[in-house]
């Protein structure tokens, strides 16, 4: 038996799918050509430790797109995810562009990957928008550092907790709190229709249950998985947010207007687990 | 803490804290760069009866390598509004580095960058980000000083003050940088002091946001600690080419990335 939050979550996840794959957003058919999809944060700082045989797992990797950007890069990879249509999208999409061999996907949910995936892998990877779905991070740190092989990298790029506190009424001449920073155990429940990909498609099941997670947790539950945190970085700008507040400048990220250096947006962490 | 833990205390004001460790045991050693304070910390050593396990120096931070010399502590000791007061963390981790045996450990009890930024103009059911969180060194904020946290109508007319904000990257970058390994990052939804007026003081000391029905608000951070080690000699120090000092996590490093943009495909 599901329980609520995650019987949720997955239904909106798998009907998101299929939009996503169809919206500019993700621009499904340019990636096939191509481009790339990882962001300049993560290729600038996790992009020299993955090459030619690289064993590259990809946590909460929705249907694919950035797990086979890796293995464009010669990256053997393992993408996980919790929606099946999403699997199913991330190996049809690894057989047309070739990278079938050298890509696999599995569905899982993160707490109970231990039971379908063994193994240890250099890099452990997840990003953009993938903490907001999880309310154990004591259990997905210890899962994610499980699977890091003695000497290897975690790696997190991710929207930083500030950018989820401020109020649905937010602008950036008056950046007004909303959302709690320290949320408890218990999820935030929205229902909202589209997507942030696609904000106007017409979507059946709009109901999620999120989080937010303080740096802190982030960083300790780390820690306490056995991990040694390498960096911490904050910036001030992120993509894909659809908050009143933000603005989105020529170089595709998005900032708040008049206060471009002040607030961080976004979060990078790498950590990496002791030899021996 | 232990009978004959040695301490260092940065930025100690006037002893106080120093002593309290002093007290439970610590040989300590405090600094600060108000010769004012020094000269009472000493006093009070003397007249609780322990000066002979504390010496205080004066001496801006910067400057506290020139009279510690090579001596190297069991503790590094921060806390509560100290690091506002400085420019560079970099050179500040380093000191702290410096000053630690291996196994050694660094701890700090801060103001949270987040209560830092919030607009002290507002009522509590209206808060808003006014302040800057990420670190701006050559751009610190200057305030006429109007009385003090302890005592708000004490005549201070004609001071300014120049402090800096820093962020949680900042920190941990020049501590990970200086050659310390990160033990945790703890946050907490209260204060050593009153952040705003309406703030409400508990039984133990510390202050909270009201929650406008007799209870206390617990969502928001107003405090941090933080604690980190100085690895062993057969350690490997967690510092690497990603985390080499507080430069790396400024603004600066974060534009260079912006100007690359997210995506390369990334047009609606």
């Amino acid at each position: 038996m599901l329980e609520e939050w995650l019987r949720a979550n997955m239904a909106v996840w798998d009907e998101r799918t299929e939009v996503h794959a169809a919206s500019t957003f993700y621009d499904v058919e340019g990636f096939k050509s191509g481009a790339e999809t990882l962001t300049s944060i993560e290729l600038e700082e996790l992009g020299p430790d993955v090459g030619e045989g690289t064993r590259l797992l990809h946590l909460q990797c929705h249907f694919g797109l950035d797990t086979l950007s890796w293995a464009r890069r010669g990256a053997t990879v393992t993408g996980i995810d919790f929606s099946e249509e999403a699997v199913g999208l991330a190996r049809r999409l690894a057989d047309e562009v070739g990278l079938a061999s050298r890509a696999r996907f599995l569905r899982s949910n993160i707490y109970d990957l231990p039971d379908v995936l063994e193994g240890e892998f250099d890099v452990v990877f997840t990003s953009w928008g993938v903490l907001t779905w999880l309310g154990d991070l004591r259990r997905w740190a210890q899962v994610a550092a499980h699977y890091v092989r003695p000497g290897g990298t975690f790696y997190i790029a991710e929207f930083h907790p500030l950018a989820f506190i401020l109020d649905d009424a937010a602008r950036s001449d008056d950046l007004r709190l909303g959302y709690p920073y320290f949320q408890g155990p218990e999820p935030l429940r929205f229902d909202e229709p589209g997507s942030y990909a696609d904000p106007d498609a017409a979507t059946r099941n709009t109901v999620t249950y999120e989080w937010t997670h303080p740096i802190g947790e982030v960083v300790t539950r780390l820690i306490e998985a056995g991990l040694e945190i390498e960096h911490l970085h904050e910036f001030p700008f992120t993509h894909g947010l659809a908050f009143a507040y933000l603005e989105k400048g020529t170089d595709g990220w998005q900032r708040i207007p008049g206060r471009e250096e002040d607030y961080p947006l976004s979060f990078s962490l790498r950590a990496r687990r002791p030899a021996g | 803490m232990n009978e004959g833990t040695t301490l260092l205390h940065l930025q100690c004001h006037f002893g106080l804290d120093t002593l309290s460790w002093a007290r439970r045991g610590a040989e300590v050693v405090g600094v600060d760069f108000s010769g004012t304070a020094i000269a009472l910390a000493r006093s009070l050593a003397d007249e609780v009866g322990l000066a002979d396990r504390a010496t205080f120096i004066e001496s801006d931070v910067y400057d506290a390598a020139r009279h510690l010399g090579g001596r190297r502590f069991d503790i590094v000791f921060v806390s509560w509004g100290a690091i506002e007061w400085l420019p560079d963390l970099g050179a500040w981790a380093r000191l702290c580095a410096a000053h630690l045996e291996p196994g050694g450990r660094f701890y700090m009890a801060e103001l949270h960058p987040l209560a830092y930024c919030l607009d002290e103009t507002t009522g509590p059911a209206e808060l808003r980000l006014r302040y800057r969180y990420l670190p701006a060194p050559e751009h610190p904020e200057v305030d006429p000083i109007e009385g003090s946290y302890a005592d708000p109508s004490a005549d201070t007319a004609g001071h300014v003050s120049y402090s800096w904000s820093h962020s949680f990257a900042e920190v941990v970058g020049a501590l990970l940088g200086a050659g310390l390994r990160l033990e945790f990052l703890h946050e907490a939804p209260f204060s050593v002091s009153p952040v705003f007026e309406f703030m409400e003081k508990d039984a133990q000391r510390w202050w909270w946001l009201p929650d406008g029905k007799g209870g206390r608000r617990t969502d928001l951070p107003f405090s941090y600690s933080l604690m980190a080690v100085m690895p062993d000699g057969d350690g490997v120090p967690a510092s690497s080419p990603a985390s080499d000092g507080a430069t790396e996590t400024g603004t600066g490093a974060a534009d260079a990335r912006a100007a690359r943009g997210p995506r390369t495909d990334d047009e609606e």
